[in-house]
């Protein structure tokens, strides 16, 4: 049986259901005819979630695409600028360059991570006290603002009063902002301290939902922790770490926060990312035209890669790891 | 089931039309509000500290106009993203607070603000009472659109004069001596110069400082007239290398850019004695007041900006931050009610209250209350700079419309850190929007 099946309510369905499983549904019985009669849901149905995102989804987008046609710095009325907007843009190092670095910072975050948040998750899924009392302060830095959290990291990797003035063998002259890598380690870092916990409680949720029979039945057979992590959670996590990348990629390619406030884009444009690019473009140099063109190409390569996702994943026809169980 | 579902169906149009209609509503209203009634004008300033003044100056005004004057404040960091988007709409303001120069260039190039020269020929006062240098910043195309309305934050070079000392160091007064200090400190393993490089316009400060020196206020007036050329000019050439120079020497240590003067990062570095200089505008007194007074009674120095030895600009030219400006909507209904509320910005009242809070007035009538100064020696000292400055060079990324200021600011630390070298620089500044 398949997931995708399952929901369906016509009454074909519910029929050659009753007929290949009889007594095991306690749905409709045969006399109730009339209440089947509901059919399909009346696309009235569809029309909150319809008018609520074409308001505030289609009909915005449509008019960020006329105005990255536009020329309008705020004053006065937009004017049509045809496709300069867009040669500036392609030929714009800066853009180019963001485009890589915000997919640079995603898979960076991705990469970083899944793996804590996976050992984490599984880790906090035991149900000792001691487990569960530092689980819940692991969970602590998701509650913070991630402007509360940006300010809090600046002060504590401050190069003369912070951490790194402590520690020079690890961090040299502490110039961690100052040049592009470690500019980009720290914003990984970061987003990180940030967000595991959320993948961890994920993780944590779906660690729990495997069945123990299977971890009974590896133990029988001389399994030890390790193996059993890697041959009985790992593949039932499937699912889940599907969900958690596909979350990190959305969060990572529309991170903004962090960069504002702990390197503005800096040293030079080395961390310019394509959603403050955008930013930058539309509400420090007044030039929404161009903005508007920034956040275009974000969507549109952001829509891509969750193509990919979806296809590479199998997300679409996502499988159920509780086959044969 | 049937008769549920038509209910639900009902119940969703209605609510989505209700909710619809709501909104539509509260578009409305706040159409309505903007307007303002018949006998206000509205007054839009920087939301801070200073707001006290401003609207003790709005309750004075208030009690003898007819037409009433309303203060709305909008938080500092998105001052100048609301201001643009409200400036051409229905919700502008009357009276607004600004930079002068570039920050209203656009706005005046838009045909959105009003000359005041009618409101100065009625009381030359409006003029006449302002220090010129300060007065002139809002000046556009030979015409006035600002009446100074805070107080002046002229970029000096402060100290620690304790580190200064220990160290055989006397306050530079050249170029030379700042260098040599520079290489004297470095030896003792001290950060000669203190440096919020991640604010990105603490740096900007030695580039407007070093150009008028060595080239004088024309250089930087003539690229703001448009001529690109002066950028590639022997002087502008000679200003960068002695940058690169000072830079080189290890003036600023090697992780500036990792620290920043708005968290307090680089302050803390000069009252701690780790670094022996910071040069920063007139709030770096204020500043340093609040988290280390023991420091400031003490050992806090301060002083002008260095002389360069055989360069064209005068050593009394000042740069930073005039003043801030009140600039008048052409489309304010109630011209002569603005008139009388700007005249309120040379009042003594308005020069003790400014006093008070601890900003520096530009109007001539301020050195009459200087004494009153929460900090008179301090105050008197500034004063004396301004008024006697030959010319005030207005911060770059003021001076030139808001959309270059990024730009500016990348082009500095670019430089600064060595991603980019001269010619770089020079025609990173070419390529920004003209003025």
């Amino acid at each position: 049986m398949t997931l995708a099946k399952a929901p369906a309510v016509d009454v074909d369905g519910a029929k050659t259901r009753r007929r290949e499983r009889p007594g095991h549904r306690s749905g409709p019985r045969p006399g109730h005819r009339a209440a089947t009669g509901v059919g399909r849901p009346g696309f009235a149905w569809a029309a909150p979630a319809a008018v609520f995102f074409g308001l505030f989804a289609v009909v915005p987008l449509l008019m960020v695409v006329v105005l990255s046609f536009s020329r309008w710095n705020g004053l006065g009325s937009p004017e049509f600028a045809g496709l300069d907007n867009w040669r500036k843009l392609l030929d714009d190092p800066v853009m180019i360059e963001s485009l890589w670095l915000s997919l640079l910072l995603t898979v960076l975050g991705v990469a970083v991570q899944t793996p804590v948040s996976i050992l984490l998750g599984v880790w906090a899924a035991g149900h000792q006290r001691n487990r569960a009392v530092l689980s819940a302060i692991y969970f602590v830095p998701l509650l913070l603002s991630i402007t509360a959290v940006s300010v809090l990291w600046r002060a504590v990797l401050d190069p003369n009063f912070g951490v790194p003035s402590q520690a020079s063998w690890l961090f040299g002259d502490g110039n961690l902002l100052g040049t592009q890598s470690s500019a980009l380690g720290v914003l990984v870092f970061v987003s990180t301290w940030q967000f595991t916990p959320l993948h961890a409680l994920i993780y944590q949720g779906a660690a729990r939902a495997v069945p123990q029979v299977l971890y009974q039945a590896a133990q029988i057979d001389g399994a030890g922790t390790v193996r059993q992590f890697f041959h009985i959670t790992l593949p039932q996590l499937r699912n889940s770490i599907v969900t958690s990348t596909i979350l990190m990629v959305v969060g990572g390619l529309t991170t903004f926060d962090t960069v504002l406030i702990l390197t503005q884009g800096g040293p030079g444009t080395d961390t310019t990312i394509s959603a403050y690019y955008m930013y930058q473009k539309a509400f420090k140099s007044f030039d929404f035209g161009a903005g508007a063109a920034v956040a275009l190409l974000l969507v549109a390569v952001a829509g891509l890669v969750s193509l990919v996702m979806v296809r590479l994943t199998g997300y679409d026809k996502m499988r159920s790891t509780m086959e044969g169980v | 089931m049937k008769r549920r579902a038509q209910l639900l169906r009902t119940a969703v149009v209605g609510g989505v039309s209700l909710a619809m209609t709501l909104a539509l509503a509260a578009c409305g209203t706040s159409g309505d509000s903007a307007e303002g009634g018949s006998g206000t004008i509205r007054v839009l300033v920087y939301g801070d500290a200073a707001n006290k003044v401003e609207k003790q100056l709005v309750d004075t005004f208030n009690k003898t106009s007819e037409v009433k004057a309303v203060l709305e404040t909008v938080p500092g960091a998105d001052y100048q993203t609301k201001l643009q988007t409200i400036i051409s709409g229905k919700q502008a303001p009357d009276v607004f607070f600004n930079w002068g120069g570039g920050s209203i260039k656009p706005y005046v190039d838009a045909g959105l603000l009003l000359p005041l020269d009618d409101f100065i020929a009625k009381d030359p006062g409006l003029r006449n009472n302002f220090l010129p240098s300060v007065f002139d910043t809002a000046v556009v195309d030979g015409k006035a659109y600002g009446v100074p309305m805070r107080g002046t934050q002229p970029v000096l070079l402060f100290s620690n004069k304790k580190v200064l000392a220990d160290a055989g160091v006397a306050a530079p007064r050249t170029w030379d001596d700042l260098l040599a200090a520079v290489r004297t400190l470095k030896g003792k393993g001290i950060t000669p110069i203190a440096l919020g490089g991640g604010d990105r316009w603490p740096t900007q400060m030695w580039f407007q400082y070093v150009y008028d020196r060595v080239a004088g206020p024309e250089l930087f007036r003539k690229v703001l007239d448009g001529d690109k050329s002066a950028w590639e000019s022997p002087d502008s050439k000679k200003a960068l290398g002695m940058l690169r120079e000072l830079v080189d020497a290890g003036a600023f240590g090697t992780n500036y850019d990792s620290v920043k003067f708005t968290d307090g990062g680089s302050p803390a570095l000069l009252a701690t004695g780790k670094a022996a200089f910071e040069l920063m505008g007139s709030w770096e007194y204020s500043t340093l007041q609040d988290a280390y007074p023991d420091f400031v009674k003490s050992d806090l120095g301060y002083g002008a900006f260095p002389a360069v030895e055989g360069g064209k600009g005068d050593p009394g030219n000042l740069a930073g931050n005039a003043n801030n400006f009140y600039s008048v909507l052409k489309k304010t209904r109630h011209p002569e009610a603005v008139a009388d509320f700007l005249k309120l910005m040379y009042s003594d009242e308005f020069v003790k209250a400014q006093l008070g809070i601890g900003n520096l007035p530009t109007t001539t009538n301020t050195s009459g209350f200087l004494d009153e100064s929460a900090s008179p020696d301090y105050s008197k000292y500034q004063f004396g700079l301004v008024k006697e400055a030959p010319s005030f060079q207005l911060s770059w990324d003021q001076a030139f419309p808001p959309a270059a200021a990024t730009s500016i600011h990348q082009a500095v630390q670019r430089f600064f850190n060595g991603q980019t070298d001269a010619d770089g620089f020079i025609s990173a500044m070419q390529s920004l929007p003209s003025a």
